[in-house]
């Protein structure tokens, strides 16, 4: 052994080292890349249990194809000028994805007709938003979101101290059961709660009629308490979602210390553990306003009924529900609502700089669990109540409703199939879930490569340009879907004609592409930040091209986040309802605007088997989704 | 052939100057160690040459290719330098198998597949790791990932080999034993080696030169034993250990050597001779460096052992170290530090005796 090593050393001198550098006549007897070697970058385990590395077969008719791919790909990464058009191109795409309509919408605002057509330009658009009445709208919109904002809070961190520091027996289950209600799309829960909570035929007033003999219904959804009770339910597990981390990820030591100088556990609790995952805490509660400010369905299903407005609402009327549309209006409201959000992140910004603690280090520690004794059934009993009524009571309103044949008459003898049987056969049903289909799967995918470029090059290079794409990418998340969707109505009615995009599916795609990038840019960030800059450096000297280092380091690493963040993707996109029900024509209906077309026409039967359709949907993909962590821990 | 060669060589980032001016020639199959505190550059340096920072001024070579020149602008990246690294974090792949990790190298240079099979395993073999090829890489302790890493940057024969501080995470025992392991690879192997780290007696274990640098400077150039025992300035003496430095006034001064002169120096209270590098002028002020260990203990009855520096002083503290005694003596009003062996019959009043080959002038 020695003396080989020493011959090796020997003959290795520095011309045969850098000649092994270039491709050699070596390189045909290896193409790459393989499946079996791209599988084995995803399943490491398992496919090298199977196949050994010496035993694999490849196919020799790819080799010259790859080659010469390579050292094409390989001349294009070397030049300086190859990546300047690769960032210009980037920076064209995004700034169609989020300048294009937000200029569309500074445009509409100043101008008195949509562009396009004759008109002058003038302030109007926003006289007509200082009246009175609009102030109202505003007060409406930041109180309902301040109202739901606080108890949502509560009961979060609540749940996550519960789920993450007690011996609250299944604690797993209940992760994952607490969690659920925020991936259900929230139209559908709009509707059951519409039908649960309905002052006349409510099933939730029918019991209590029926319990107490009385005739009155204590239950109206139609109200602000309905509107803000709605987007608890979302509130809730989202920002549990955002804390439950920094519970669980606390160095024991900091809180062992506040005990040793003799604090109580609850003086512990107050001084040291809430004080250290404040600034989790507060950004999570902020975040949480502004998706309030932002939400188009609760005070669609639950606030214009009873008037009270909202400036999503507000939005959506003006165009959808006056005739004629008011589009300068319209667009003077959205720069009102986006100028609000604006605000709330400079305040973040200020308020947070500076203050990230942290707490959570690379180590694995095991945080303290407090053993609740008796109690523990308690801390169980309430993680199961918060389930049953954010998701058992709605999913059981939409099946008991799929199955009788007037909602809200509920005799034996008015069971029927019937619903099931008119939504598959209806053509309308069908294509609007292949469209959402689609357009979940391809926009999810188109999101998720997009957000992993930019991030890539926001956190990984210093790339001159990088900046820009940043902002331009993180732009769509001042703009709510309804505002978006106005941009860029008008943003595709105005293209040239050989851009056929107005009206068709190409329009949602690009809407949902663009409401998603930030937060596949987000999903992107915070896994390249975590890998340390030695594993993607190491690779190049050890000869790999960036290419090559893409693909077997940077992509193989972090791709578990990449389908993570699809699936959330995929989730927002088929939820999403402010966009869709703008840009939407016959022909490009998804699942959520066949809803809400069945609901308006009072067709709430069928909106119930539609819902189970999408609920059964939800659970499978969010299955996957916690498959795919588990098996990220067991494999990092 | 293989040596590294780095002239004048700067990093500014923005108007903070990391590394500034270093010249340094690495001969073939060297172990050389950049030595310095934390901050000083020895990371920026080493990256520099790895192609993985850019020098702002300079030039580097390694073998007879330029592969950096800041006047030109001619850079050649990381990969294209074939070059073997050990991160201070090792960069294990965690996606992958130890044998894909070490067999990476050879997959991005397109090496035929019996071969790679056959260098990764001949490598693991070497650094003792070969019954853990199929081991996914996390499941591996701290010494068996710096295997792989050290593996890893081997198993392509690189030109040269960088090492940035690769033990500085294992426990004190083992730093010990994979160092020396590595040295006796490194020495087999005869592989150039560029090595950084903050540990002097790391430094001067493993090394054939050390480079100490302070504040992206290089102080000194030299093997273990000339920078301990013969440093330029007081910064590289104090760097090392905790050295007495008297101050003295220069009566003679007679030539020895190369490089070596012999100065009759007289302190307050002593007086002796003692060896220095640059020639003196009578009365002019230096500092001698007296190491700890290098101070004996003497009878008082024998006095005058000629050419030696005799000190007396009063013992006021003494601490033991199991091998060795560490004392502390008053010497005419100043404190000096004497390691003594630990079963020396000690009195109050003792009466020290220095070589003059071991005491050491540096200018003040
Ligand atoms: N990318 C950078 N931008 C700005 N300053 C940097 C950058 N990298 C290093 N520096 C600075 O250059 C100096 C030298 O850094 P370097 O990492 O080389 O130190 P070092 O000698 O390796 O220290 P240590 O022993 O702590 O690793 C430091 O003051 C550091 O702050
Ligand atoms: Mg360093």
């Amino acid at each position: 052994m020695e003396r080989s090593w020493q011959e090796k050393a020997e003959c290795a001198n520095p011309a045969r080292s850098f000649a092994s550098a270039k491709p050699t006549g070596a390189e045909k007897f290896c193409a790459r890349p393989s499946l079996i070697e791209l599988a084995e970058n995803l399943y490491p385990q398992q496919v090298n249990m199977a196949i050994s590395a010496d035993e694999r077969v490849e196919d020799p008719g790819r080799v010259p194809f790859a080659a010469g791919l390579r050292a094409r790909l390989r001349v294009l990464e070397g030049t300086a000028a190859s990546r300047t058009a690769g960032v210009a191109l980037l920076v064209v795409i995004l700034a169609f994805l989020s300048i294009y309509p937000l200029s569309m919408l500074l445009y509409g605002s100043l101008h008195s007709t949509p562009p396009g057509m004759a008109g002058v330009f003038n302030l109007d658009g926003y006289q007509a938003v200082l009246t009175r009445q609009n102030l109202v709208m505003l007060l409406n919109t930041v109180g309902i979101s301040l109202a739901k904002t606080f108890p949502s809070l509560v009961i979060a961190v609540l749940l996550a101290w519960i789920l993450a520091r007690t011996d609250t027996p299944f604690r797993g289950a209940l992760e994952v059961l607490v969690t659920l209600p925020f991936f259900i799309p929230p139209i559908l829960t709009a509707m059951a709660w519409g039908m649960l909570g309905n002052p006349q035929v409510g099933l939730l007033n029918q019991l209590y009629q029926w319990a107490t003999g009385s005739s009155n219904s204590p239950i109206n959804v139609y109200s602000y308490g309905g509107v803000i009770w709605h987007m608890m339910q979302y509130s809730i597990p989202f920002m549990f979602l955002l804390i439950v981390d920094a519970f669980r990820a606390m160095d024991p030591s900091l809180e062992e210390a506040a005990r040793m100088c003799g604090a109580s556990r609850w003086r512990t609790f107050r001084t040291v553990t809430l004080l250290l995952i404040l600034p989790a805490l507060s950004s999570a509660a902020i975040l949480s306003f502004i998706r309030g400010i932002e939400n188009f369905e609760s005070p669609l299903f639950f606030g214009s009924p009873a008037g009270i407005r909202v400036i999503t609402t507000d939005i959506y009327d003006s165009i959808n529900q006056r005739s004629p549309p008011q589009y300068q209006y319209a667009t003077a409201v959205s720069f009102v609502i986006m100028a609000l959000l604006l605000l709330i992140v400079l305040l973040q910004w200020k308020l947070l700089r500076g203050r990230n603690f942290t707490t959570v280090s690379g180590k694995g520690y095991s945080p303290t669990v407090m053993k609740l004794g008796k109690w523990r059934w308690a801390t169980f009993a309430f993680c199961v109540l918060f389930f049953a009524v954010t998701v058992v009571l709605p999913v059981g309103q939409l099946l008991i409703g799929s199955f009788f044949k007037f909602f809200g008459f509920y005799q034996w003898d008015m069971l029927t199939l019937e619903h099931y049987r008119a939504v598959f056969g209806s053509s309308e049903f069908w294509r609007g879930f292949g469209n959402t289909m689609l357009l979940g799967l391809a926009g999810a995918s188109l999101t998720m490569v997009l957000g992993g470029v930019v991030a890539y090059i926001s956190v990984r290079t210093k790339w001159r340009g990088r900046m820009l794409i940043d902002v331009m990418a993180w732009l769509p998340w001042m703009m709510p879907g309804i505002v978006l969707g106005v941009g860029f109505l008008w943003g595709f009615a105005l293209l040239p004609h050989a851009i056929p995009i107005y009206g068709t599916i190409w329009a949602l795609l690009l809407a949902y592409i663009s409401l998603g990038t930030p937060l596949s840019v987000q999903v992107m960030s915070s896994a390249y930040s975590q890998l340390s800059y030695d594993i993607e450096e190491c690779s190049r000297v050890h000869g790999a091209s960036w290419l090559q280092t893409m693909r077997h380091i940077m992509i193989a690493l972090a791709w578990p986040s990449f389908a993570v963040g699809w699936v959330l993707v995929f989730f927002g996109i088929m939820r999403e309802l402010s966009a869709s029900v703008l840009l939407y024509s016959v022909g490009s209906e998804v699942l959520s605007v066949v809803l809400l077309k069945l609901w308006t026409n009072g067709n709430a039967e069928q909106v119930s088997v539609i819902g189970l359709m999408m609920i059964v949907l939800v659970v499978l993909f969010r299955w996957v989704q916690l498959k795919v962590i588990k098996a990220r821990i067991s494999t990092l | 052939m293989s040596n590294v060669v780095l002239e004048k060589v700067s990093r500014n980032f923005g108007k903070f100057s990391a590394v500034s001016g270093v010249d340094l020639r690495v001969n073939e199959g060297e172990f050389v160690t950049l030595l310095g505190p934390s901050g000083c550059g020895k990371t920026t340096t080493l990256r520099m040459v790895a192609g993985l920072e850019q020098n702002t001024g300079g030039r580097i070579s390694i073998g007879d290719r330029v592969v950096s020149d800041a006047e030109r602008g001619l850079f050649v990246p990381a990969e294209r330098r074939a070059l073997g690294m050990v991160f201070q974090s090792y960069a294990i792949w965690p996606h992958m198998t130890v044998f894909d990790n070490v067999a990476y190298p050879l997959r991005v240079r397109r090496t035929p597949r019996p071969d790679i099979r056959a260098r990764v395993l001949e490598a693991l073999r070497l650094v003792e790791m070969g019954d853990y090829a199929d081991r996914p890489a996390p499941a591996l302790s701290g010494g068996q990932q710096q295997r792989v890493a050290i593996a890893r940057a081997l198993v392509f024969e690189p030109a040269l080999l960088l090492l940035d501080e690769p033990l500085s995470n294992l426990d004190a025992r083992l730093r010990a034993q994979m160092g020396a392991e590595f040295r006796a690879l490194q020495k087999r192997l005869q592989i150039t080696s560029l090595y950084v780290t903050h540990d002097q007696e790391e430094a001067m274990a493993l090394s054939d030169r050390i480079v100490v640098m302070q504040a992206g400077r290089v102080l000194q150039i030299g093997t273990p034993e000339e920078i301990y025992q013969r440093p330029l300035s007081q910064a590289v003496a104090t760097f090392f250990g905790s050295p007495n430095l008297l101050p003295a006034t220069v009566v003679a001064c007679a030539r020895l050597g190369e490089s070596q002169f012999e100065l009759s120096v007289r302190g307050s209270g002593w007086a002796g001779v003692c060896r220095a590098r640059e020639a003196a002028v009578k009365d002019a002020t230096v500092l001698v460096m007296v190491r700890p260990e290098n101070i004996r203990l003497v009878d008082r009855a024998s006095r005058d052992t000629g050419g030696s520096i005799i000190l007396s002083g009063r013992v006021i503290d003494s601490s033991f170290h199991g091998a060795r005694r560490s004392v502390t003596i008053d010497v005419g009003g100043s404190l000096m530090k004497a390691d003594l062996p630990a079963m020396a019959p000690l009195s109050e009043l003792v009466t020290l005796n220095i070589d003059e080959r071991t005491a050491w002038a540096l200018a003040s």
